[in-house]
């Protein structure tokens, strides 16, 4: 306890050089829980526009064009492997849509309204009409409505090959991005089926959703092995730039942020340092006065701590007031995404943090536990 | 008879290097309990080469020192912090206070040291010292806060805290007027009579040496003369309680 108090003293009794010093650790760690805060939520932002509504883990045939074939064992197979969180039967028909004097293309997914919110969530992004895929019944996005003025109740006629079929739009949603809305639609799983002549368990594709996303390469090898006659691809493989794009940034996010913690053990090592000559005096009496030499190193463990745990404090504090600042500041932006602080990662920093100063501690620690009280003594 | 305090038997330091310094050589003496005694010499003499080996601040790399009846000639460094806080008061030329620290707390640091709480019981036997040193009230000031004279008395309330059987000053007054200087011999003369602390004082002042009750010389590192000084004054202002200088 008595190095802890004499420490105080040191901080105390040099404040202006302590108070600059915690405010140096304070910035290093707020930049560093921003940064890294930043960086995470971007990703996971990123992440999620780019797969939250799409199969992380798809199972199709090997063949182009031919059905997979939903066999009870494939059903057993998926359905129970562990990390799987939705999985959903689809058949897709490429058709035209004409409007008289326009035909665009639009890409009509069938399957079952409940099995398709599971990875598509229709029935929350509904914005006019309702979500429903009856019989008859097609759900169609928002900027195609825009763009042909069509709207809930309206017939939407559509064409495939030679064959004409018109649907009645029950529901306009929007998936959050303008490329699917203009040219994706859903059906029930009739629709595609007739005009694809599929068995009853036969489907363009098995789209699956995954509790960990980044886990679909491992649970696709794994499907992979057991079903020899299926073609099973995954999300990571065909976003490999997205990710490899990720992982650099993330790499440049560690190295700022190894940099930031490398200014903050300098900040720290050197104000120690100078608090070690400047004390020396006091640190030759007290072994005079019988402290023994590790007490005396203890002072400036101590009061590393001190500088370290206060720094950090505040650092992670304003930590928080930054991304507060920023969500609040970025909020009205359309392309804008919250920062979401996550506690772990600060709970890493703040500790680190405080480890550094530690380590930033130990020479000044030897420096002392080896003074000599005599030639400071001496020289009064 | 009075209880042996120190034993030095052959004690020499030789300081290493291209060209040793031999600092103290073959220095032998015993000093009892309750003595008051004075270290004279030339400087660079080896005075405080042998005060600080006798404080267990240095050790002696020949002959062996008896302290309290132990061996502490080639004891470690955290025995001899532990025995240093014990049985040791050093008083220097300067008074070495901690200007971080109020009077009180620092006439308090052996005790706290020694692992003490200053709580209401130290903080009267620190009060105590105080007065007892002419401080009365001082406590609470902060250490840069008093004159010089006041500083140094201060020093010696901080080594007479955890009643240390010995006391080494080394030139204690040498910052000090005349005043002042006698006021310090006159206190360390009462702390030797009243609590029987025995006094090592190194010192230039031939006057100063004549009212101890033994006088050490050091010459070229040497023990050249012990000699007991039956005649010592008492003290050289005319009398008075020493305590209220
Ligand atoms: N750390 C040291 N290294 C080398 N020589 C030293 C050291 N300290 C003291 N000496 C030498 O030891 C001798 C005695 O010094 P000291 O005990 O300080 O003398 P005094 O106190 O009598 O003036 C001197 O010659 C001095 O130069
Ligand atoms: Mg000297």
């Amino acid at each position: 306890m008595l190095p802890l108090k004499i420490a105080w003293r040191f901080v105390r009794s040099s404040w202006a050089q302590s108070a600059l010093i915690i405010v140096g650790i304070a910035v290093g760690i707020a930049v560093q829980i921003f940064v890294g805060s930043l960086i995470t939520s971007l990703q996971a932002s990123l992440v999620k526009t780019t797969i939250g509504s799409s199969s992380h883990v798809t199972l199709t045939d090997p063949k182009d064009g031919q059905p997979v074939v939903y066999t009870e064992r494939v059903q057993r197979l998926v359905t129970t492997t562990t990390g799987v969180k939705a999985v959903v039967p689809t058949r897709q028909v490429s058709t035209l849509y004409s409007n008289g004097t326009d035909r665009v293309p639009l890409t009509v997914k069938g399957g079952v309204l409940g099995e398709l919110d599971r990875i598509y969530k229709l029935t929350p992004r509904t914005i006019a009409g309702t979500a429903s895929l009856r019989p008859g019944e097609i759900m169609i996005g928002k900027d195609l409505a825009a763009k042909y003025a069509l709207a809930p109740g309206d017939p939407l006629s559509l064409l495939t090959g030679s064959s004409r079929t018109t649907l009645r739009v029950s529901g306009v949603f929007d998936l959050g991005s303008s490329a699917a809305n203009l040219r994706q639609a859903f059906s029930g799983p009739e629709f595609p089926r007739g005009l694809l002549g599929h068995r009853a368990d036969q489907y363009t594709a098995i789209e699956t959703q995954l509790t960990d996303p980044f886990l679909s390469k491992t649970v696709a090898a794994e499907w992979a092995a057991q079903l020899p006659t299926v073609k099973i691809t995954n999300w990571q493989v065909e976003n490999k730039d997205l990710l490899t794009a990720l992982q650099s940034q993330s790499g440049s996010s560690y190295l700022i942020q190894v940099f930031v913690l490398v200014a903050v053990a300098l900040g720290i090592a050197s104000t120690l340092a100078v608090s070690a000559v400047q004390k020396s005096r006091q640190i030759g009496i007290l072994k005079a006065l019988g402290m023994a030499d590790r007490r005396t190193g203890n002072i400036f463990f101590a009061e590393a701590m001190i500088l370290g745990v206060t720094g950090t404090g505040l650092g992670v504090l304003t930590g928080y007031l930054l991304i507060a600042g920023f969500t609040a500041g970025t909020s009205r932006s359309p392309s804008s995404f919250p920062i979401v602080p996550e506690p772990g990662f600060i709970a890493i920093s703040a500790a680190v943090g405080i480890l550094v100063a530690v380590l930033s501690s130990l020479i000044p620690i030897r420096k002392t536990t080896r003074l000599d009280p005599i030639e400071v003594i001496q020289n009064g | 008879m009075a209880e042996t305090l120190v034993v030095a038997e052959g004690l020499g330091r030789v300081y290493p290097g291209a060209v040793p310094t031999v600092a103290l050589e073959g220095v032998s003496f015993q000093f009892d309990a309750g003595e008051f005694a004075a270290i004279v010499g030339r400087s660079g003499s080896g005075k405080s080469t042998l005060l600080n080996m006798l404080g267990l601040l240095d050790t002696p790399t020949h002959g062996s020192l008896m302290l309290g009846g132990r061996d502490v000639s080639r004891i470690g460094s955290s025995e001899r912090a532990a025995l240093r806080n014990e049985l040791i008061g050093f008083v220097f030329q300067y008074h070495h206070l901690l200007p971080e620290f109020s009077v009180r707390e620092n006439v308090a640091m052996p005790a706290l040291i020694a692992g003490r709480r200053l709580d209401a019981d130290l903080t009267k036997r620190v009060d105590e010292t105080l007065d007892v040193l002419g401080l009365s009230g001082l406590g609470g000031k902060g250490a840069n806060d008093l004159s010089g004279g006041q500083k140094q008395r201060v020093a010696i309330a901080r080594a007479l805290m955890n009643r240390p059987p010995l006391v080494l000053a080394d030139e204690p007054t040498g910052n000090l007027d005349t005043e002042s200087t006698d006021a310090v011999y006159d206190l360390f003369r009462t702390v030797n009579r009243e609590w029987g602390t025995s006094f090592l004082i190194v010192t230039h002042d031939q006057e100063i040496a004549s009212m101890t009750d033994r006088i050490f010389e050091i010459a070229d590192g040497k023990l050249s003369q012990d000699v007991r000084n039956e005649f010592a004054r008492p003290t050289r202002s005319p009398s008075g309680d020493p305590a209220r200088p």
